[in-house]
C-alpha cells in the first residue's frame, strides 16, 4: 500500500507541475484539464477498500465490527444511507451527519474512546489518512450513482437546517466573513482557486455529492468536516472542534439545498 | 413546504397538531445557531472574542435575500465612521515597496491549536481578491481588480484619504461590502494601511504601470 501512494503521489506531482504552464495563458482555470486527468483515475479509490476493511473488521476495546451500525436505513445498510445524512436519529434523539454518526457507533458499539478518536480524525499531509477518512469514503461510496435525498421531517432536522442557513451568512471575526462573502457567486476565485457558487443549486450539488474527495495537494482523502475547519481557519476564527452541530447545520443546509445530484466519491480536489 | 403539506392534512384533521414539525422562528433560529457557535469552537478568551459579533457584523449578517434597511446602512456608515483611525505621524500616505510586499502576503492572524501565526506584522491579504498588477496571474477576483487605480484617480490629497479610510474600514462607502474593515477589524494598522495607500496611488508602484 505504501509503495503505491508513493507512485501515486509522486505521478500527481509530476502531472500537476507538467500541466501547469501551458494552461495559464488560456484559461480562468488554468488547473481544469490538470484536474480532470486526475479525476479519471482518482487515487482515493485505494481508501475504500481500506474503509470496507475497517468497517468488517472487529475492532475496539468491545471487538465487534461496525455491522449493528445504523446510519438510518437499517443496522450495516449502507446502500444509500450516505445519501440521506444528516438526518435525525432516535437513538440519540439528535441530527448526526455521517462524520458525526461514526463517531457515535465508533464509541457505542466499539468502545472507542471519543476523544482519542477525534484526535486523529483529520489526518496529517501526505500520511495513510485516518480510519474515520477511510470510513466516511467507504460509505458515501455504497450510494455512488444515488441522489443525494436529505429531507426535513422532524422538528430537529428543521432547526438544523435553518441553523445552517444562518451560520451560512453569520459575519463574525478579523475578516467579517460569513461563508457567503466568498460563496455568494458564480466565476468567483480567492488567487487561483475556484470559489464554490453556494448559492446556487448546482453548487450545492457540487457540495453534497463529491465528499468526501482525494485533495491532490494533501495526497489524503479529506471529509466534509476537514472542508469546514480550513474554512474557518483561513477566516481567522479559532480552531472549530470535530464533530460539532455547527458542522453538522452547515452541512444539513447545504446538502438539503444540494438535493438531487448524482453522488460520486471519491471526488477530486486541487 | 412539501413536506408540511400531509402534516397540515393532519392538522386539519384535529390530528398529531402537536407533531407538526416545521421550520422554527427567525429568533428560535437566531438562539440556536448562536449557542452552535459558541460551543463549537475550542479557544482562549481573547480568541473566543472572534467569535462575538459587532453591531455591525450582526447588521451585516443578513440571511438569503433580506434587505439592508436604510437605516440600518445609515447606522454601519456612522459606526465605520468613528472607527477609523490615522496613524500618529499624520501622514496617510506611505511606502509603496512595503505596500506592495504586503499586498502579496495572504497570511496573518489564523489560529492554529490555540496559537495565532507567529508573524512581525499581518499581510493585507490584497492578491487574494484582487487584481493587481498588470499581467500578474495569480490573483483572485472576489473583489474588484485593482490594476490602474491610481492612473485612474490620481495622487490627489482627497484620492488619498477615500483611499485610506476604504480599506480601514470599507463599510464607510460601502456598508456591509464582502470586504474585509482591515483597519477596524485590527488586522492591519495605521500605519500599514498608509502604506497600501501608497501603492496604490503612487505613480511609481507597479499597480500604475
Amino acid at each position: 500500500m505504501d509503495t503505491r501512494l508513493g507512485i501515486w503521489a509522486a505521478a500527481i506531482a509530476a502531472l500537476q507541475l507538467a500541466v501547469i504552464p501551458p494552461l495559464f495563458a488560456q484559461s480562468g482555470d488554468p488547473l481544469a484539464v490538470g484536474r480532470k486527468m486526475l479525476i479519471e483515475d482518482n487515487p482515493g479509490e485505494l481508501w475504500i477498500d481500506q474503509g470496507q476493511a475497517l468497517f468488517y473488521e472487529k475492532r475496539g476495546p468491545k471487538k465487534v465490527s461496525l455491522e449493528q451500525c445504523d446510519f438510518g436505513m437499517g443496522p450495516g445498510k449502507l446502500e444509500g444511507a450516505a445519501a440521506r445524512l444528516p438526518r435525525y436519529f432516535a437513538d440519540t434523539d439528535r441530527v448526526e451527519d455521517l462524520e458525526t454518526r461514526l463517531l457515535t457507533c465508533m464509541t457505542r458499539l466499539q468502545g472507542f474512546d471519543r476523544n482519542e478518536l477525534v484526535k486523529t480524525a483529520i489526518s496529517a499531509p501526505a500520511s495513510k489518512g485516518s480510519d474515520i477518512e477511510a470510513l466516511a469514503l467507504f460509505i458515501t461510496s455504497r450510494s455512488n450513482g444515488m441522489k443525494v435525498n436529505v429531507s426535513l421531517n422532524h422538528q430537529k432536522e428543521y432547526e438544523m437546517y435553518k441553523a445552517g442557513e444562518y451560520l451560512f451568512y453569520r459575519r463574525s471575526g478579523q475578516t467579517d466573513f460569513g461563508c457567503v462573502q466568498c460563496h455568494g457567486e458564480p466565476g468567483k476565485r480567492i488567487r487561483l482557486q475556484d470559489l464554490v457558487h453556494m448559492t446556487s443549486k448546482a453548487g450545492t450539488q457540487e457540495v453534497s455529492s463529491t465528499w468526501p474527495a482525494y485533495r491532490g495537494s494533501h495526497y489524503v482523502v479529506r471529509t466534509m468536516q476537514w472542508r469546514l475547519n480550513d474554512c474557518v481557519w483561513q477566516m481567522r476564527l479559532p480552531d472549530l472542534k470535530y464533530a460539532t452541530e455547527y458542522s453538522i447545520a452547515l452541512t444539513t443546509f447545504l446538502n438539503r439545498q444540494g438535493n438531487d445530484a448524482v453522488i460520486q466519491v471519491p471526488g477530486f480536489k486541487r | 413546504m412539501k413536506n408540511s403539506f400531509p402534516c397540515f392534512l393532519f392538522a386539519a384533521a384535529g390530528l398529531l397538531v402537536a407533531g407538526c414539525a416545521t421550520y422554527p422562528d427567525q429568533a428560535t433560529t437566531r438562539q440556536i445557531a448562536e449557542k452552535m457557535v459558541f460551543e463549537a469552537f475550542s479557544a482562549s478568551p481573547a480568541h473566543l472574542k472572534r467569535l462575538e459579533q459587532d453591531r455591525s457584523q450582526q447588521i451585516c449578517s443578513k440571511v438569503g435575500d433580506a434587505i439592508l434597511s436604510t437605516e440600518e446602512a445609515a447606522e454601519v456608515v456612522k459606526l465605520a465612521r468613528d472607527s477609523i483611525k490615522y496613524p500618529a505621524s499624520g501622514q496617510i500616505v506611505g511606502d509603496w515597496k512595503t505596500g506592495d510586499m504586503l499586498a502579496h502576503d495572504g497570511a496573518g492572524d489564523r489560529i492554529r491549536d490555540g496559537k495565532t501565526e507567529n508573524r512581525k506584522e499581518n499581510g493585507a491579504l490584497c492578491q487574494n481578491c484582487h487584481g493587481l498588477a498588470p499581467g500578474e496571474i495569480n490573483v483572485g477576483n472576489v473583489g474588484p481588480a485593482l490594476t490602474g487605480y491610481g492612473k485612474q484617480r490620481g495622487n490627489s490629497e482627497a484620492i488619498a484619504k477615500y483611499t485610506y479610510d476604504k480599506i480601514y474600514n470599507a463599510w464607510v462607502y460601502f456598508p456591509c461590502s464582502n470586504m474585509p474593515r482591515l483597519g477596524a477589524t485590527g488586522h492591519l494598522t495605521p500605519e500599514q494601511v498608509a502604506h497600501m495607500v501608497a501603492y496604490l496611488i503612487d505613480p511609481q508602484s507597479p499597480i500604475n504601470k
